[in-house]
């Protein structure tokens, strides 16, 4: 056995040499770009890759860097090529990570604020500490990305949110948000008699369902658990002994709209935007794919309830979407220069205004959107909470604990044990 | 359905006896009903499996507001935005060039390598080459997923992944046995006088093998080569696991991008696939005797 | 050993050396270390991981989506087996009836299995997702009016059509050849017998196809055990996991986010172990056979 080991690792070892010349050629190939001869003013040719979860925003994005190439080419003399790279948000995690363990890291990429301490201590994302754009962050943002007292990546998606709600529906039934699961129950039974879908659902791409948990678990633990994670990191605790946040799914799933799994995101945009549902547990992250199908559509942020006390319904504070930086980029600086110029000082409001995203910058000059002022009221009177930080893998057991949940393949207990496993397993590999 | 089975057995039925009676009036009717209940339920079959296709084709030319308004419908006016579209959002040209790269590589160390061992495999007595073919033949039990998980692992070790002709190196892994098996059985058919002619000759063994085995071999490498081309074509799970950059994304794995980045642009998607589908279905029209017939081959063979 | 053998055998290696370098590199040196780390904890990424004996095992016969995922298999293989089979064989006998336009039926029956199953399974899904509803509005016909993609007692046959259109007409054209197999005479001298087609189908054509049929069974068996692409393409095993087979459950544990590769391959070492019991089967019941005709 030994002995056939040993040939078979020969062998192995004999087409490593022969492939090795091979990928060699290759690389040869595509780092070393001839630059223009003797000539001083051919401009350098730089590629750059960047990976973004996205796909929604893509010519946004495209439209922004081709202003960036523009720049480099007048300042630096460089002509950079950028291939971006827009996956969907349920492959795009597993994409990025074997892209990072094979070694062919796109040289900017996005990353869940959450999961950065994993990241960095994998060695996938470097120190940004000292770059310009630090300095312009807001403060509060910019302690969502730092780690280890470094800043890893440079926040994109700066977020209170909680679950979104079509303001004409409310006022045409005479409803205002409820603030505990009770009046919850009742604003779905006045909608349901109003022949009015309460809730819609949006199930196909598993990260929607799973926001209903992050909302309730959030809510729970941030009101009257506050040692739950804590214990969860020592083994000492279970889900069961937050059972309570089931109650707020319950009701949302038996209150939602017809086949969940046959919309997307971008179809539950467009169903929300006309007025199918007159709830959806989904950010305002959204709100540029539903303005664009119902520009004059009205909806509101508010807290989700997750008990009868109304204090424990809370706005979710957090940092999604960064971008950042891979170490081994072999074009460093011009890297640095875009992850700079999206904090640029004249471009980048119009920008993060056009994405309808939250304003996280000094630089970030336009009218704040009506939708964050409602959520910035509970902020203010401290009706928040910071977004929960959960062990890598238990989001996306969520996710399909969820999804199996709703179609009854699986039970409250079913699920419990599924995510206590998933977060021991977490614990133990780190 | 059941009915309507037991009523076509019925019907059946009547064809012999007008075949052997073919005089009487009668049952020829009942041949002509017989044959027209077949001939039905064949066209029925023949729809429902180019019902995909063709709603796939018909709508890939509609845009997306008239894709809701009527999809069996006639498009009004064929939108062929949708095909620019999608010619550049998979990035055609190249995802083809990249599958070809990926089934000439494949392809041609397959067939080489296996007529080679297949040959003296075959040829040669003995201990030893009885204990090599055994070692070939023993892996075709191994369901791919069994050994996936350490082949992408070794891969990544050797710097085969992210690379289109390293996913052609890893196919000759994976192709070899079969096509040895086929090759072996082959080669009992070429008379074993004929190497011993030529040898007499004073011809080497590579001369031998390369100028007249190797033509000999000609139908059933034909059959190999049709049925490994099919499979490298359209594997997905491999390329998936292996070309981690989209630049090397085979045909398939930029349409099933493209449906994860646009999954609610049906008409984007559809023209897509059947750009996807093009090569393929050109393919097989002009070559489907030999296809035909090279499954059929393959599969009783093996 | 002689001279002349030694010369033979290093010959021999000569001519399969390229082969077996290959072949040891990407099949079998893959399919002994799946075995080695199906007793390890190796996580994927780290270089470090160690022995833990038969715990993966134990884990796996213990998981429930990993059971479950096995059962969804099991009952997908027993409906394709009957299934796909039964409508090859009616494929391909009536196909075999018709006069010149068979090779017309014969083109459009076998069209499928040229596509690969993913971009089918798009096109399927366009139709269960699009068209199902739209012809559900036009005809109020319940059975268009189902969530195919998204219950997953809808979805079990929604990946079925899918398998069945891509993999009958293979088939097909393997019974197409056994029948053709079928001397014509015996077949003549039947019906001059005044035998009804129904008993010439029962005692002339069908015990000429049973050899096929064993290849047909086992072709069947084999693939659906395997099956993939089908399902990924379909419903990706979800929701959650209700319609998940063995390989999607091994590529999850595997590839998506828990990277536990020694876990995973604990499981994929099952799925050999199933295959290979089937495979014992097959060589016997063939051997049973071959040595009654």
């Amino acid at each position: 056995m030994k002995r056939a080991l040993q040939l078979l690792l020969v062998l192995t070892m004999m087409v490593a040499l022969v492939s090795a010349c091979g990928s060699g050629n290759k690389g040869n190939g595509e780092g070393l770009t001839p630059t223009g001869g003797s000539v001083t003013t051919a401009p350098k040719k730089v590629e750059l890759k960047v990976f973004m979860t996205f796909p929604r925003f893509k010519d946004q994005f495209e439209q922004y860097f081709a202003r960036f190439k523009e720049k480099q080419l007048a300042e630096k003399n460089i002509d950079v090529t950028i291939q971006l790279e827009m996956p969907n948000a349920d492959q795009a995690k597993q994409i990025l990570q074997s892209r990072l363990s094979s070694g062919d890291s796109p040289d900017l990429f996005t990353l869940h604020a959450n999961d950065i301490p994993t990241y960095y201590e994998a060695g996938y994302i470097a120190d940004l500490t000292g770059q310009p754009f630090v300095s312009k962050l807001y403060e509060a943002v910019a302690e969502t990305v730092k780690y280890d007292g470094k800043v890893a990546a440079l926040p994109m998606e700066s977020l209170s949110w909680g679950y979104l709600y079509n303001k004409t529906i409310f006022k045409e039934n005479g409803l205002t948000p409820p603030q505990t699961l009770d009046e919850m129950k009742n604003v779905a039974e006045k909608l349901q008699a109003a022949g009015v879908k309460p809730f819609l659902l949006a199930f196909q791409e598993s990260w929607i369902p799973q926001l209903m948990m992050a909302l309730s678990l959030g809510g729970t633990v941030s009101s009257s658990h506050p040692d739950w994670i804590e214990k969860m990191n020592a083994g000492e605790a279970s889900y069961a002994d937050v059972r309570s946040v089931f109650d707020i799914i319950d009701l949302i799933m038996a209150n939602g709209s017809d086949k969940p799994f046959e919309t997307g995101n971008e179809a539950g945009s467009a169903d929300f935007a006309n007025g199918k549902a007159a709830m959806w547990v989904q950010g305002p992250w959204n709100a540029e794919t539903i303005l664009k199908v119902n520009p004059n559509m009205e909806f509101g942020v508010a807290p989700l309830p997750v008990s009868n006390n109304a204090a424990d319904t809370m706005i979710n504070l957090a940092t999604s979407t960064s971008l950042a930086l891979s170490p081994k980029s072999a074009n460093k600086e011009v890297a640095q220069d875009l992850l700079n110029y999206m904090l640029d000082d004249q471009d980048s409001s119009a920008l993060f205004e056009e994405l309808k995203f939250n304003p996280i910058s000094t630089v970030h000059t336009y009218e704040v959107f009506p939708w964050v002022n409602e959520a910035s009221e509970y902020v203010s009177k401290g009706k928040a909470y910071l977004d929960l930080k959960l062990p890598n893998g238990v989001t996306d057991e969520t996710a399909k604990q969820l999804q199996s949940y709703f179609v009854k393949d699986a039970t409250q207990d079913d699920v419990i044990a599924a995510l206590d496993k998933v977060w021991r397993t977490a614990v133990k590999s780190k | 359905m059941n009915t309507y089975r037991a009523s076509r057995a019925d019907q059946k039925d009547n064809k012999p006896k007008m075949n052997s009676s073919g005089r009487a009036g009668s049952p020829r009717l009942g041949r002509r009903i017989g044959s027209g209940a077949v001939l039905l339920f064949l066209l029925i079959a023949a729809i429902v499996t180019l019902f995909p296709i063709y709603m796939a084709l018909l709508n890939s030319v509609k845009t997306q507001g008239e894709m809701l308004t009527n999809i069996l419908a006639w498009p009004s006016m064929p939108e062929f935005g949708n095909y620019v579209d999608a010619f550049q959002k998979t990035r055609y040209l190249r995802s083809l060039g990249n599958t070809i790269i990926v089934v000439a590589v494949g392809l041609t160390g397959i067939i080489l390598f296996s007529s080679m061992a297949g040959y003296k495999l075959s040829r040669t007595p003995g201990k030893l080459s009885a204990i090599l073919f055994g070692l070939f033949v023993m892996s075709t039990l191994i369901p791919f997923h069994s050994i996936m998980i350490t082949l992408v692992t070794i891969s990544k070790e050797l710097r085969l992944q992210g690379s289109t002709v390293g996913l052609g190196l890893l196919y000759i892994g994976l192709g070899v046995a079969v096509a040895i098996f086929l090759y072996h059985g082959f080669v009992k058919s070429i008379p074993r006088e004929l190497d011993e002619a030529a040898v007499m000759d004073g011809c080497g063994e590579f001369r031998l093998f390369f100028t007249i085995i190797l033509p000999l071999l000609m139908p059933i490498t034909a059959t190999i080569a049709i049925l490994n081309t099919l499979w490298m074509w359209n594997d997905f799970l491999l390329p998936l696991l292996m070309l981690t950059n989209y630049k090397s994304y085979t045909l398939l794995l930029s349409t099933n991008m493209l449906f994860g980045e646009y999954n609610n642009d049906w008409s984007a998607i559809l023209a897509s696939l059947v750009l996807a589908m093009l090569p393929v279905i050109i393919l097989y029209l002009a070559l489907q005797k030999y296809i035909l017939h090279g499954i059929a081959e393959g599969a009783i063979k093996a | 050993m002689t001279s002349r053998t030694w010369k033979r055998n290093a010959i021999l290696l000569v001519f399969v050396l390229p082969a077996l370098v290959f072949y040891a590199a990407f099949t079998l040196a893959p399919a002994f270390g799946g075995m080695w780390y199906s007793f390890t904890d190796w996580n994927g990424l780290g270089p470090s991981y160690k022995a833990i004996g038969l715990s993966n095992y134990v884990e796996a016969i213990g998981d429930r989506y990993f059971l479950k995922s096995l059962w969804f298999t099991v009952k997908f293989v027993l409906y394709m087996l009957v299934l796909q089979n039964v409508l090859a064989i009616l494929l391909a006998v009536l196909v075999e009836s018709l006069g010149r336009s068979k090779v017309w039926f014969r083109t459009i029956f076998f069209m499928p299995n040229m596509l690969s199953l993913i971009i089918g399974g798009f096109m399927w899904m366009f139709i269960f997702t699009r068209v199902f509803p739209y012809l559900a509005d036009k005809t109020g016909w319940m059975l268009f009016d189902q969530s195919w993609i998204g219950d997953p007692n809808y979805s079990f046959f929604a990946i079925l059509a899918l398998s069945l259109w891509g993999g009958v007409g293979y088939l097909m054209i393997i019974y197409i050849a056994a029948i053709q197999g079928v001397p014509k005479q015996l077949k003549e001298a039947a019906a001059i017998d005044g035998a009804h087609a129904f008993h010439i189908f029962r005692h002339v054509t069908l015990p000429m196809i049973y050899p096929a049929l064993t290849i047909g069974v086992f072709l069947t068996l084999n693939s659906s055990f395997k099956v993939f692409d089908s399902v990924y393409a379909l419903t990706g095993g979800g929701p959650g996991r209700s319609t998940q087979v063995i390989a999607i459950n091994i590529y999850e544990e595997a590839f998506s986010f828990s990277n536990r590769y020694g876990y995973a391959s604990a499981k994929a070492m099952i799925l050999f172990g199933i295959v290979l019991i089937i495979t014992i089967i097959q060589l016997a019941v063939m051997k049973r056979r071959e040595v009654r005709a």
